[in-house]
């Protein structure tokens, strides 16, 4: 049993606010986040998000950071989720022997490449953010602030960033290669990608309204969140009290068409049903699922499809958050995987906002009510673009 | 019972094998080709693109007209590696690449700042996503197996080889298809040319006795495959590769000590180093080397095939190259002369003195 790997700590932001006591209480008030735009500079300013509600000063004050540090919202956001993760796995004061650091990013710096793009080109008065633009430097901004961690690296996977970070830490641990991993993701709004899911017409004008058959598409959020992982073994000689188990995990590629999902699910289906045969679990066995979710035609059809294909006639409860904290996208596998264990420690299926009629033709529907629920295993998925899939399961220690 | 299960797991791990199959390139120097091991295009300009193959014998025009630079020269490097292999079921794909795909970026980012947010079109925001290059190859090859896209400034290429070389000690994959990936647009080019990246003029004699900062740059597309199973073909074993994040003296130290240990290698025939003529960068390398490996030759890749985020990739391939030739060509020695019957090759790679690489491989 010494192989088991645990989770240890936990930490996360979004449009819900700071911290996993925040979470808690806006899923169990049923209290969305999204809204009107605040921070983001656009002329689509109809479109509602799920913005964190806290400026880059206010997250710097938090964090000691002087005003005047180079640092763009993405990894601000990222250390304030990963502090809280630290802290409540005791890293610093009982380090592990070598730790990694696996982050989810996809946006980077653009945030900021999109305000001085042209000055970029044609002017050097704001060059100091083009070192700032690459996925890699908002992690190690991250891992500089804490100066912990002996291995680092980025996943950008688009959506499924941050469950496949946690894949990635979770294999260097049983390889041997590291003996804790800080894994997750952050993603802070852009006029970039806004732009970007407007053109694919995607963007629901209202909050989003997941699995219902009147779904008009996603809301955009931003967040980060992190969870530690270890052995079990390793975890309780440093005293530390696990949060549950990372009992299985697996990716794989729907390899159908670069934003759409494949009509049957295939690469969801795959992802599922990889990360149930990991774990060594029966399809019984799960409890509720945190589904994708994203509220777009595309998604919940397939996924409702792939996951009757895995299910059949014992699907479990599932909903979607989105319409809690928006699609925060490389965040979303870490800040549903808080989530998920929030739901998992404190026995409740969080509710699937807006849901109002089962789609056509799909014979199951989400639970739309926070219930509460005895809860031993649950599987939390994220899909990306490029068919990129990816499905974990959090289990109660035994 | 437990303990027996985790006895043989472990002995499984240390036990496995794993070789690189083949490889492809396409850069600076000839595509697709190993003209730069005898007749390397020495480079003279600070700014090179790669030197495109003809796409026709991978790719169908119809589909070539739609896609980008990078997305062709990542199919055709995967396809020619994957061929070379005769690697029928593909269990992963794993992607590294520092800036993704740069160029469908800068047409939806150039859209929206100079022209607004009205009139926007979706296909290079669908096409800009780091792992559209994964994603696309995967398409191509009709591959659900695994796939995943690092992107992590000059260390992207060593943490996608790391991927698929722990899950396939794991014994999660059975062999992988791992790609280095960058493009280097004109408006990239200038913007880190504001940041001190590159030279102005260029020669090997600069490169080599280089008093300042800065390289120059190439573009890249590097794909090798992985498997447990040796062939005729076979390049060379990858014994292991470790991943360190400002390492100390002794951590370092730590980490070749295990890798040789590991592999039950006692010495190291030569240290392939990114030497790039760009000082900072440079003197890491050269104190490596004094610290180290102070009596090995040392060899460089950079000189031929340009600075870029995955170039790390091309010290893979040149290494694997040399040592299924058994020799190591003067233009890639450093110092002193071409080297005969090299066996061992660590490849060491910095970015910025932050992220450090230490690959190490030998002769199959």
């Amino acid at each position: 049993m010494s192989e088991k790997l645990v989770v240890t700590g936990m930490g996360v932001i979004s449009g819900l606010g700071k911290g996993k006591d925040a979470t808690l209480a806006a899923l169990l008030a049923e209290k969305s986040a999204v809204g009107a735009i605040k921070y983001i500079q656009t002329m689509h300013n109809d479109i509602p998000v799920s913005e964190v509600p806290f400026s880059d000063s206010e997250m710097k004050q938090m964090l000691n950071i002087p005003e005047e540090q180079l640092i763009t919202r993405t990894p601000l956001m990222g250390i304030v989720a990963a502090q809280e993760a630290i802290q409540q796995a005791k890293l610093s004061e009982n380090k592990p022997k070598r730790i990694a650091f696996i982050n989810g990013t996809t946006v980077g710096g653009m945030e900021k490449s999109e305000q001085f793009y042209i000055d970029f080109l044609e002017n050097d008065s704001h060059s100091q953010y083009i070192a700032a633009h690459d996925c890699g430097a908002g992690t190690d901004d991250i891992a500089d602030y804490f100066g912990m961690f002996d291995v680092t690296t980025t996943i950008s996977t688009a959506c499924s960033s941050a469950i496949n970070a946690l894949i990635i830490g979770a294999n260097l641990i049983k390889a041997g290669k590291v003996d804790a991993a800080v894994v997750g993701g952050t993603e802070c709004l852009s006029k970039f990608h806004l732009n970007g899911f407007n053109t694919l017409m995607i963007l629901d004008r209202e909050v989003c309204k997941p699995f219902s058959q009147n779904r008009a598409g996603l809301n955009l959020g931003e967040g980060a969140a992190y969870l530690v992982l270890e052995k079990a073994n390793d975890a309780t000689q440093r005293g530390v009290t696990p949060l549950c188990e990372l009992s299985g995990y697996a990716n794989f590629c729907d390899a159908f068409h670069q934003t759409a999902t494949s009509p049957n699910g295939q690469g969801p289906f795959l992802a599922m049903q990889g990360a149930l045969q990991d774990a060594g679990l029966l399809p019984k066995d799960i409890d509720y699922i945190s589904a994708h979710g994203t509220g777009t035609g595309n998604n919940d059809e397939t996924e409702s499809i792939a996951i009757t294909r895995v299910f059949g006639e014992q699907t479990p409860d599932f909903s979607s958050t989105k319409a809690f904290t928006g699609h925060t996208t490389s965040a979303a596998g870490s800040v549903e995987s808080v989530i998920s264990i929030l739901a998992l420690q404190n026995n409740f299926v969080p509710a699937n906002l807006n849901f109002a009629e089962r789609i056509e033709n799909i014979t199951i529907q989400p639970n739309t009510k926070t219930k509460k629920k005895q809860m031993s295993h649950i599987m939390n998925n994220s899909f990306g673009f490029g068919g990129n899939d990816s499905s974990c399961i959090f289990s109660k220690i035994q | 019972m437990v303990a027996m299960t985790l006895l043989v797991y472990s002995q499984k791990f240390n036990n496995m094998e794993i070789f690189i199959q083949s490889a492809a390139q396409i850069s600076i120097q000839n595509p697709l080709c190993e003209d730069w091991f005898e007749n390397p295009i020495i480079p003279t300009l600070p700014y090179n693109r790669s030197i495109e193959p003809d796409y026709k014998q991978f790719i169908s025009p119809i589909a070539s007209r739609r896609m980008g630079k990078l997305i062709k020269r990542a199919i055709a490097t995967s396809l020619s590696a994957l061929k070379q292999a005769e690697i029928q079921e593909l269990d992963a794909i794993i992607t590294g690449t520092g800036l993704g795909c740069v160029e469908n970026t800068e047409k939806f980012l150039s859209a929206m700042v100079k022209e607004g947010e009205e009139f926007l079109q979706p296909t290079f925001f669908m096409q800009s996503t780091h792992n559209t290059i994964s994603s696309q190859v995967a398409l191509f090859l009709k591959c659900n197996g695994y796939n995943c896209t690092y992107s992590h400034r000059g260390t992207s290429f060593e943490s996608a080889l790391s991927d698929a070389f722990i899950q396939m000690k794991l014994g999660k994959i059975k062999n992988a298809l791992v790609s280095g990936q960058d493009e280097m647009t004109p408006d990239y080019f200038n913007m880190l040319g504001k940041i001190g990246y590159w030279k102005n003029e260029i020669s090997t004699d600069i490169l080599r006795n280089s008093n300042t900062n800065g390289s120059f740059a190439g573009e890249c597309s590097a794909a090798i495959t992985l498997a447990t199973e040796p062939k005729e073909q076979s390049l060379c074993k990858l014994q292991d590769i470790e991943l360190l994040y400002k390492p100390s003296k002794e951590r370092m130290q730590q980490a070749i000590t295990n890798l040789m240990e590991q592999a039950n290698i006692s010495s190291i025939d030569a240290i392939m180093l990114g030497l790039s003529g760009d000082k900072k960068n440079d003197d890491i390398y050269k104190e490596f080397a004094q610290t180290f490996f102070a009596d090995k030759p040392i060899c460089w890749y950079k000189n031929i095939f340009g600075e870029s985020f995955t170039a790390p990739s091309f010290g893979v391939y040149t290494a694997a190259t040399c040592l299924k030739r058994g020799i190591v060509p003067q233009h890639l020695c450093y110092n002193g002369q071409n080297i005969q019957d090299i066996r061992t090759i660590l490849v060491y790679n910095h970015f910025q003195n932050k992220d450090h690489s230490l690959i190490l491989l030998s002769k199959c």
